[in-house]
């Protein structure tokens, strides 16, 4: 419990009452009450506030809808026992274990607009009209962002989905299709309806990590977050203010602090309903 | 007596390896490209009979700072640190907290220019050994530019004529980073002092005029009317891509800084470059190039080794310094009197330094860039690439200056 403590209550109460001083980061805090709540919430900041945060909306639904939707087909292919089902299963998880940066990196160089693999390909199956400049084309920069997230983390989510699949009595299956049901009815009628309360957990888990969200947008489009904060997200935005983004220009850590108990705000709700539905479920068990 | 002999010899021998021997110094950076000048510095100390180890460790740029921050406030910070240059809001904080210290009395800074040393100078004292000096506008394929037929140009005019030539023999002009917002700030800062010139920066920096100046949105206009000549999709490249297009010869120009020549000269040695500042609009005018104090070495508040630190700093005081610094970094030492390569990119660009750098700029090293909103972190980055897309116009940029910086610079503050 001391542990714990020290290293979640500790860091989350210190963020909170370093959200009531304005400091740099070095020397003396200055005491200013929720004067930084009313410079986030107000002016030219609220702009880059909300911004930000509609982006990180963005980000959940078109993140949330991809990885358990894509999630769930591919989940129900390797559990119907397709051939090399156990290789694909494998294939899907290995971008998992690329860190960030390296992703970041190799995606950097797929998308280069003039030579990157994504548009040759495209080129090269004479779709070369749909070839795009992906990270410095604002209208696509930060769908880009999602998809390529959505690669490096799909194959946790075919695992987890895949898991719950695999618990459901085959007794099940079996009388649906004595009963005369087809695959589509099995799907809808028994797979997803017994599977839902893992999907509802990934979903509540995904909103988390998505408010979250800093380290796919910082290794591709950079704290600038651009072009031109088109790929701002919160944590970018928190980075840029506590931190510093280019050049000598003061930065405030007591700022930043604001805007990561705003973050907190948005996500603790969240949170909440994860453990009561978990305990709930533990219960039920 | 014999043991007395013997005593006092051994003390004599202790005291001599002591002052040879100055331990490990430890120095942290944002530049890796300087790992291999430390260790040609230790061999030069060495050879000195200083016998110093020089820990050289590199860190990302853009985490470097708050590194450097939580590192001297903790006490795990190195003996010695790269700092950035004054004004500036986090190197004044730290002089302020005194977490680097002043090295006026220690170190013998004859050797460099008072504008070098006024970049690293808080309240009469001195905080740090300045590196490296920065020139920064538009590199050249003398090649391509020889085989054309084309001169440096003397006017903007002549600069777009030029990069239509280019583009009419089916090369690409220039070669753009936009991905990379500070690289187009950069742009139009170098441009700024050219087109604009340093008496409308002064006039600008007191107040006599504003952002909302005809001028200013004349020289957005010309960038934004340029965009033609640069690569598809300019605004999703990275310098790296530029590094690349620009050493194997895709595109004829790029607006850059003189530390980009030695990756060029690294992936093509029989790259031809040159380089010339922005011209200005008129021929009557002169032209002026942007160029600015890269940092400091600076002794920090967590010396451990402070002897060994002060040795490292008077030998990076030192021509000899600024010999080896120049000679392997391609990059102009801050430090005078040191021998420099033999190359004729590299002399010109130590003569624009000298006799041709804009006395007052509006990015780095400029008032405009140390609070926030600032013209470079929040109005000119993300602005270059909202004009560059389409998204705002010439004049829009110009409001964006206006409004942010006068919200804290009482000279633009509406009355």
């Amino acid at each position: 419990m001391t542990i714990y403590s020290f290293i979640v209550i500790y860091p989350l109460i210190s963020s909170l009452v370093l959200s009531l001083y304005r400091w740099p980061g070095v020397g003396e805090r200055v005491f200013v009450g929720l004067q930084n709540f009313r410079t986030i919430f107000t002016g030219a900041f609220r702009t880059e506030l909300f911004n930000a945060f509609f982006h990180n909306v963005y980000f959940f639904v078109l993140n949330t809808s991809l990885e358990l939707g894509l999630g769930f087909l591919i989940a129900i292919m390797l559990a119907s026992k397709i051939r090399g089902a156990k290789i694909f299963r494998t294939l899907t998880f290995i971008p998992n274990m690329i860190p960030i940066v390296i992703v970041g990196f190799m995606w950097r160089l797929f998308l280069n607009p003039q030579v990157g693999l994504v548009n040759q390909f495209l080129q090269t199956v004479g779709l070369g009209g749909l070839a795009r400049p992906w990270l410095g084309d604002a209208d696509l920069a930060l769908t880009t962002i999602i998809f390529v997230n959505v690669w490096r983390n799909l194959g946790f989510y075919v695992l987890v989905i895949l898991a719950a699949i695999l618990d459901i009595p085959n007794e099940l299956f079996e009388a649906a299709y004595i009963d005369g049901a087809n695959n589509r009815k099995v799907v809808w009628r028994i797979i997803f309806p017994l599977t839902f309360s893992t999907f509802r957990t990934l979903a509540i888990l995904l909103f988390i990590w998505s408010f979250n969200i800093f380290d796919m947008v910082y290794a591709l489009t950079g704290v600038q977050a651009g072009p031109f904060r088109s790929t701002d997200v919160l944590g970018t935005l928190f980075y840029r203010t506590a931190f510093g983004g280019l050049g000598a220009a003061a930065v405030d850590m007591g700022l930043g602090a604001s805007i990561t108990v705003f973050i907190f705000a948005v996500v603790m709700p969240a949170s909440i309903l994860y453990v009561y539905l978990a305990e709930r479920r533990q219960r039920g068990a | 007596m014999k043991k007395r002999i013997i005593l006092l010899v051994l003390t004599a021998v202790m005291i001599a390896s002591m002052a040879l021997a100055v331990g490990e110094v430890t120095i942290w950076s944002w530049r890796t490209q300087d790992a291999e000048v430390w260790r040609q510095v230790q061999a030069a100390m060495r050879a000195e009979g200083i016998n110093v180890t020089i820990k050289f460790e590199a860190f990302a740029p853009t985490e470097y700072d708050s590194k450097i921050n939580l590192a001297l406030q903790t006490g795990t910070g190195p003996d010695l640190v790269y700092s950035r240059r004054l004004p500036g809001g986090r190197t004044a904080e730290l002089i302020k907290n005194r977490l680097y210290l002043p090295i006026t009395d220690l170190v013998d800074t004859s050797n460099f220019p008072e504008a070098a040393l006024n970049s690293v100078s808080y309240e009469g004292d001195v905080f740090g050994v300045p590196f490296a000096v920065q020139v920064v506008g538009i590199f050249y394929n003398k090649d391509i530019y020889d085989r054309l037929g084309l001169s440096e140009p003397g006017t903007w005019d002549e600069l777009v004529s030029n990069a239509e030539a280019i583009k009419a023999a089916g090369t690409t002009p220039f070669f753009i980073p936009g991905l990379e917002a500070w690289a187009l700030t950069m742009q139009h800062a170098m441009t700024g002092v050219s087109i604009l010139g340093p008496d409308w920066i002064l006039d600008l920096t007191e107040g006599r005029t504003n952002f909302l100046d005809p001028k200013f949105t004349d020289l957005n206009k010309k960038l934004n009317d340029l965009k033609v000549y640069y690569q598809p999709g300019f605004l999703a490249n990275s310098t790296i891509d530029q590094d690349a297009a620009f050493a194997f010869e895709q595109a004829a120009m790029v607006f850059y800084g003189v530390w980009g020549y030695q990756t060029w000269k690294e992936l093509n040695p029989d790259l031809n470059v040159g380089y010339f500042m922005i011209p200005p609009a008129t021929a009557d005018q002169d032209p002026y190039a942007y160029t600015y104090l890269d940092g400091a070495i600076a002794m920090t508040s967590n010396v451990k080794n402070r002897q060994g630190a002060i040795e490292v700093l008077k030998f990076a005081a030192k021509p000899d310094f600024g010999t080896i610094f120049a000679d392997i970094t391609f990059n102009i030492p801050a430090v005078m009197g040191a021998d420099l390569p033999d190359d004729e990119l590299f002399k010109e660009a130590v003569n624009t330094y000298e006799n041709h750098a804009s006395p007052y700029v509006y990015w780095v090293g400029s008032v405009f860039v140390t609070q926030k909103p600032s013209l470079y972190d929040d109005v000119l980055s993300p602005g270059m690439q909202a004009l560059y897309a389409g998204r705002i116009t010439p004049e829009e940029l110009s409001q964006m200056a206006q409004d942010a910086i006068s919200q804290w610079y009482p000279p633009l503050m509406s009355e």
